[in-house]
């Protein structure tokens, strides 16, 4: 893809000499290991199911943070205008910037690792579930990266990005919720866009084509949409 | 796909009009660039003279009409289209946190220049810019003077036939102008040149051709003769295009 290489390497250079980078994946880590050994002491079993969740309601709050950035500030220091007066695709400019937030995304969940290794050293974990859920946790990062980035496409306050990102995260994650207060189709509607109903199967050991279908359908209309946005007005 | 000759205008703009809901930013705008000159949009601030640009270089989707570079269309065929032109926007973003060399490395990569030929266009244009003192430092620590001449050198980069520029003197002093018009002038006959002001004198000195705008329509095209003896008398003409209205 025209222009994508350079730009790439643009991205990740910009994204981790950032101290929000290293700050997000700080607390994303010191919160991780806080809830892990806190979950660990009270239960006193191996289950990896209450990590995952952690992690996934984690990454829901620190994503903005790293998308928020990207098109905003682009936007309000006007080298956006410069970017977009070079013959690249639109699309490339977005996979740039969603590629180098996933690479930092990547960094916190190699990061997570520690934690089944840790049950594994101590006891006997059950391995499908914790594979299965980093599964569900790398789909739904992706997801939840491109609806950000869509989002700072469309304006110049990383503030008000962030917090937008934020408000339909949690709008998303909780959208089963919703469904208690329609009737049928509405309510189906409701569960079925439910990021927390899609990625529990994941966290349980249980893999259906049609949750996999529904993340990457949902990072695809995030890229879609970032492009829209970031295109041409 | 149309191929561009050599005898066509390097640039057609056709009625081009842009409006922001129910602002007219641009009114039916037309005029061409022949390959080789300057044309200089002038009209006071608020005039639609970065708007026009920025349909020009595809930031912005005109809202009616056609502009051509080279023969390609700048919205069905954009990318064929930027690849013609080099762009300064106005007050010069550039990213901060680079050195000058990985700045232009950066842009020659966007710009597809192939990676064996990085490292002489790099070498050109610092040489034309005098930019060779400052390649390792960071972007964000140079004058406000260096920092454009950076914005020129990764105009050049491709050595495009079109060199856009959005108001280029702003917030240089005295010493840096007289610079920034000779480089304008060193492009004549090399480069067509669009370049954008509220500063009559700026563009009278180095313009052949002047397009004067007022709240988005295009009022007149003057071809200025600056061999002649007797120059012509823009800013006579601006006042009496500017009061009529």
């Amino acid at each position: 893809m025209n222009g994508l290489g350079p730009l790439l390497r643009k991205e990740l250079a910009a994204i981790f000499w950032s101290p929000v980078a290293y700050a997000v994946i700080a607390m994303f880590i010191v919160l991780m290991s806080y809830t892990f050994c806190a979950q660990l002491f009270h239960s006193r079993s191996a289950s990896s199911a209450p990590m995952l969740f952690q992690a996934a309601s984690l990454l829901i709050l620190t994503i903005p943070l790293l998308t928020m950035r990207q098109f905003a500030e682009e936007r309000r220091n006007g080298t956006l205008e410069l970017l977009l007066s070079t013959p690249i695709d639109d699309l490339a400019i977005v996979l740039a910037k969603f590629l180098a937030t996933m690479s930092v995304i990547a960094v916190m969940l190699i990061l997570l690792l520690a934690f089944p290794l840790v049950l594994g050293a101590f006891s006997t974990p059950d391995w499908g579930p914790i594979a299965s859920g980093y599964t569900g946790l790398v789909l739904l990062a992706g997801a939840l990266t491109s609806i950000g980035l869509a989002v700072s496409t469309v304006t110049s306050n990383q503030l008000v990005a962030a917090v937008l990102t934020l408000g339909l995260f949690l709008l998303l994650w909780m959208a089963e919720v919703l469904g208690v207060f329609f009737r049928s189709p509405v309510d189906e509607i409701a569960i079925a866009i439910s990021l927390d109903t899609r990625f529990t199967p994941f966290a349980t050991g249980a893999v259906y084509l049609s949750d996999f279908g529904f993340f990457l359908t949902i990072g695809l209309i995030g890229v879609l949409l970032s492009v829209a946005g970031l295109s041409r007005r | 796909m149309e191929n561009p000759t050599v005898s066509s205008p390097l640039l057609a703009v056709e009625n081009l009009s842009k409006r922001f809901g129910r602002r007219v930013a641009v009114d039916n705008v037309s005029f061409e660039l022949a390959r080789g000159q300057i044309l200089g949009l002038l009209g006071p601030n608020g005039s639609g003279k970065s708007t026009i640009l920025r349909m020009l270089v595809g930031y912005l989707r005109p809202t009616g009409g056609s502009v051509r570079i080279a023969g390609y269309d700048v919205v069905d065929q954009g990318r064929l289209a930027r690849t013609q032109i080099g762009y300064v926007p106005e007050d010069v973003p550039l990213y901060e946190a680079l050195q000058v060399d990985e700045f232009l490395t950066l842009m020659a990569g966007l710009k597809g220049l192939p990676k064996s030929e990085f490292a002489s266009a790099l070498e050109r244009v610092c040489e034309k810019l005098n930019l060779n003192a400052v390649r390792k430092l960071a972007i964000r620590t140079l004058s406000r003077g260096f920092r454009q001449r950076v914005a020129f050198a990764q105009a050049l980069l491709t050595e495009p036939p079109l060199i856009i520029l959005d108001e280029p003197t702003n917030g240089l002093d005295p010493r840096q102008i007289i610079e920034c018009r000779e480089l304008l002038l060193s492009f004549a006959g090399v480069h067509s040149v669009i370049v954008t002001s509220h500063i009559l004198g700026e563009i009278e000195k180095v313009a052949n051709q002047v397009a004067i705008l007022l709240d988005g329509r295009l009022l007149s095209v003057e071809t200025l003769d600056r061999t002649s003896a007797v120059p012509a008398d823009l800013e006579s003409r601006f006042l009496e295009l500017t009061e009529r209205l």
